[in-house]
């Protein structure tokens, strides 16, 4: 018995320490690199998610017609050049040479298989109403390499939309199931799929006939680390290279670290609060809507909520998108002024109004939302809060029931024209989807649907400046709050470059290792 | 004994298709998938042609019904989000789970019993003392943070252990994959396992240690140590035996548990078991990833109270089944 026991226990602990000693720095190849993501990619079908945590990662594997650079500018991709003929027809000439990864050519029919395929109901793909709204695919004077994309109505950020619609293989995409495509990816791009085990990790390689710039990292992994404090754990232990979405909680924690090296940027999301104008209601008045403006302390919101991540908003776009316009301001924060304002209205006695947010979308959303009823109520303005998972909330923005609602957003396209089309303009067929007050202004509304026929791009931009500069300093249609942060942590020790997108997106080839 | 087994497993059945019904029942409640499937930007008409192709325009007990059919061929549907067959998902993730759940147990019964009897042996030893109270910890300290400290002491203090996923695993086949056969793996093994297995030793613990004082009291076991016998045989063939039964209870419906609910650790530490799956399909309403696992795991349990009846047979013959 006490031989046994004795044992055991020797074994026991010789099993421990080869288990404990065994370094925990895994020697790491030169070129190789792993990066934590906060979520996990969802599916390997390109058109299978819109989120950014998904593009991201087919961005890498897949290429769009047009592609973005790191501020956002559109430049050429699997398409060299691209013109507006008129308000319907969009002319692209296509790159010739080019390879899909199982060995296919990349022609004008995958082009047109791929836009055709995002309009079918199912295998549904997130980008469904953008498929709806092409009518034809065609080559020009039977050259393969130019391409007419006709749309049914005017859509005045077609291009815009093309860095994240991206061209699937035809042959191997009809001929492989929905799952298989789901699991498996085959792209053009400068990385191919190597194995993915879900929740584990994604591993990607560099793609040996890439028809662009080599990239000098050659072996990828993106692992998903969920839990905030695992993920900085993950990178303070060197286990990670690159950590995406570095928590507000744990940024000081994550400063101090020696270890490792922060890099922040504004972020494109902005943060504003949706407020309705259904006649009779008090927050029809422009007085109250100018009143609740004044009243709330972004910079105190910034400061005590945000931990200091965050800057001041004047409006929804951000710089790179069509239609920013730098001569915003927001209005100063000035209590009294609200309170005469409030008093000229006939509510000197303030009012009641429910303010419903999510809890588990933005960053510090409902913290937000609370700071916000708070500094209402010195003006009087007695708010009800009503934060709730996001699963319950936006379906609530979709039915627009809301008075009053905190939300955040930023444009895949770079485009306030279709920003504008989703969240400010009246509710009515193809209007309106993220309305969730039903706010409507005539003449808002007006300007926006005037925009859409212009063909010139300066034109449009500058009309829609105008519809945005109206919509915020004239009529309020919103109240903006702040541009998120982005946050990454680098581990020092391996010498990586790396410059954060304004998309949020990790493309590999943007990166190398010194 | 047939009989038994044979009652319970039609019990079983039943289990199953009350457990998947109502959670068809909850789906209603549950948010919208067409909302996130069909893009932010479709409109209220796109997104019902998308609904009436998927079928979700129906009421939900024919949508019921048709997922009962095609479960019947062993077909789950697809995830909504990832697209992929369903049952793929949670057959890969499931080993991962499985082996963490294992490793738990097997760490949950061995410091679990092994102190229990030693403690009993010496009930009011320093020793003994100390590792009471200490269970108390195991019992009162909500998972997440014995995972958290735990990654804070060991892997970012002294640096001795990794601080999530699963490490190096060998394919065994198609969709299953094992970390136990490489040092790495089990190494990325050691503080989970504890982490998902402290409460439920501190629980063994005390039940073993209560078995064993009431049992050491029996005139048998004074006869047992009268007769002479070694302090092997008494203590472990008398009285453990007769001690364990609420154990063995206790830790078959915990390992179903530990299978089932082990969602707090995975998250912790990035494990890529089914928990895991499950909470991403629960924020993402992937309707048929949870409906598979609510059946997978009410199946595992129901398997695993079936195994705990019989082997009560096996350790106390004074049951016995009719």
């Amino acid at each position: 018995m006490k031989k046994f026991t004795s044992v055991m226990i020797f074994l026991l602990v010789i099993l421990g320490l080869t288990l404990i000693i065994q370094t925990s720095e895994v020697a790491k190849a030169k070129d190789s690199i792993n990066v934590a993501v906060g979520s996990p990619p969802q599916t390997m079908n390109p058109h299978g998610s819109d989120s950014d945590a998904n593009l991201s990662v087919m961005a890498n594997i897949f290429e769009g017609l047009l592609y973005r650079d790191i501020e956002g500018k559109l430049v050429p991709g699997l398409a060299t050049s691209y013109e507006r003929l008129d308000d319907l027809t969009w002319r692209f000439n296509l790159r010739q040479g080019v390879k899909f990864h199982n060995g296919n050519d990349f022609t004008w029919e995958d082009v047109k298989y791929t836009f055709l395929r995002l309009r079918e109901p199912y295998p549904v793909s997130e980008f469904l109403s953008f498929g709806e709204m092409i009518s034809s695919v065609e080559i020009v004077n039977g050259n393969p390499w130019i391409i007419d994309v006709k749309t049914k109505i005017p859509v005045p950020y077609f291009a815009n939309n093309l860095h994240q619609v991206f061209i699937m293989d035809k042959e191997s995409t009809e001929s492989r199931s929905i799952g298989e495509i789901g699991e498996k990816p085959i792209g053009t791009g400068p990385y191919k799929f190597v194995e993915w085990v879900k929740g584990s990790y994604l591993k990607l390689t560099a793609n040996e006939n890439y028809w662009g710039k080599a990239p000098s990292i050659k072996n990828v992994e993106i692992t998903p680390i969920t839990e905030p404090s695992t993920r900085l754990a993950a990178i303070v232990t060197g286990q990670v290279d690159i950590l995406q979405d570095v928590p507000v909680e744990l940024f000081e924690t994550a400063k101090s670290n020696p270890d490792i090296e922060l890099i922040t940027r504004p972020a494109r999301r902005a943060i504003y609060l949706g407020l309705g104008n259904k006649p009779g209601s008090p927050t029809s008045d422009i007085r109250v809507r100018k009143a609740m403006y004044l009243a709330i302390d972004e910079d105190e919101i910034i400061e005590k909520v945000m931990f200091g991540h965050a800057f001041p908003a004047a409006q929804i776009p951000d710089e790179p998108t069509v239609g920013y316009d730098a001569s915003i301001r927001r209005f100063n924060f000035d209590l009294e002024r609200a309170k005469v304002l409030l008093a000229e209205a006939g509510y000197a006695d303030g009012f009641k109004i429910k303010l419903t947010g999510p809890n588990d979308r933005y960053v510090r959303d409902a913290q937000i939302c609370e700071a916000i009823a708070k500094q209402l109520a010195k003006v009087g303005i007695e708010v009800e809060l009503d934060t709730k998972p996001k699963a319950v909330f936006f379906p609530e923005v979709d039915e627009h029931i809301l008075d009053f609602y905190l939300i955040g957003w930023f444009d895949g396209t770079y485009d306030f024209g279709r920003s504008f089309t989703k969240l400010v303009h009246s509710v009515a067929t193809g209007y309106g989807g993220l309305n969730g007050s039903g706010y409507s202004d005539a003449t808002l509304d007006k300007l926006l649907e005037e925009s859409e026929k212009i063909v010139s791009p300066e034109a449009r931009a500058e009309k829609l400046r105008l519809l945005n500069r109206m919509a915020m300093e004239e009529k309020i249609a919103v109240i903006p709050l702040h541009y998120q942060e982005d946050a990454y942590a680098i581990y020092k020790g391996r010498g990586i470059e790396f410059t954060p997108r304004a998309d949020t997106w990790i493309l590999f080839r943007e990166m190398s290792i010194k | 004994m047939y009989k038994c087994i044979f009652r319970r497993l039609t019990q079983g059945v039943v289990v199953l298709l009350v457990v998947s019904f109502l959670c068809f029942i909850i789906f209603q409640f549950f948010g919208d998938p067409v909302l996130t499937l069909a893009g932010r930007y479709a409109t209220k008409a796109q997104q019902d042609a998308v609904r009436i192709k998927m079928g979700l325009d129906k009421p939900f007990y024919v949508q019921y019904f048709v997922f009962l059919k095609n479960a019947l061929h062993g077909d789950f549907g697809l995830s909504y989000v990832a697209q992929t067959p369903v049952l793929g998902l949670i057959l890969e993730r499931l080993p991962a789970s499985i082996e963490l759940a294992i490793s738990a147990m097997f760490i949950a019964l061995t410091f679990g019993i092994g102190l229990g009897v030693l403690v009993s042996l010496n009930p009011r030893n320093f020793m003994s003392r100390i590792i009471m109270s200490g269970s108390l910890f195991g019992i009162s300290l909500p998972t997440f943070l014995i995972g958290i400290l735990l990654i804070m002491i060991f892997s970012v203090i002294f640096r001795i252990l990794p601080t999530f996923g699963r490490g190096a695993v060998i394919k065994i086949a198609e969709r299953w994959r094992t970390g136990i056969f490489t040092i790495d793996g089990l190494r990325h093994l050691i503080l989970p396992a504890f982490t998902l297995g402290m409460y439920q030793m501190a629980v063994l613990l005390r039940l073993t240690r209560g078995g064993m004082l009431e049992v050491l009291r029996e005139d048998y076991i004074r006869t047992a140590w009268a007769k002479g016998l070694s302090p092997r045989i008494v203590i472990f063939k008398h009285a453990l035996k007769n001690a364990l039964i609420p154990v063995v209870t206790m830790a078959g419906l915990q390992f179903g548990e530990l299978i089932a609910f082990s969602i707090v650790t995975e998250s912790i530490f990035q494990w890529p078991g089914a928990g895991n799956l499950l909470l991403t399909a629960v924020y993402e309403t992937d309707h048929p990833v949870i409906v598979a696992y609510v059946m997978m795991t009410s199946i595992i349990i129901l398997f695993l109270n079936l195994l705990v009846d019989i082997l009560y047979g096996y350790i106390n013959p004074k049951i016995r089944y009719e």
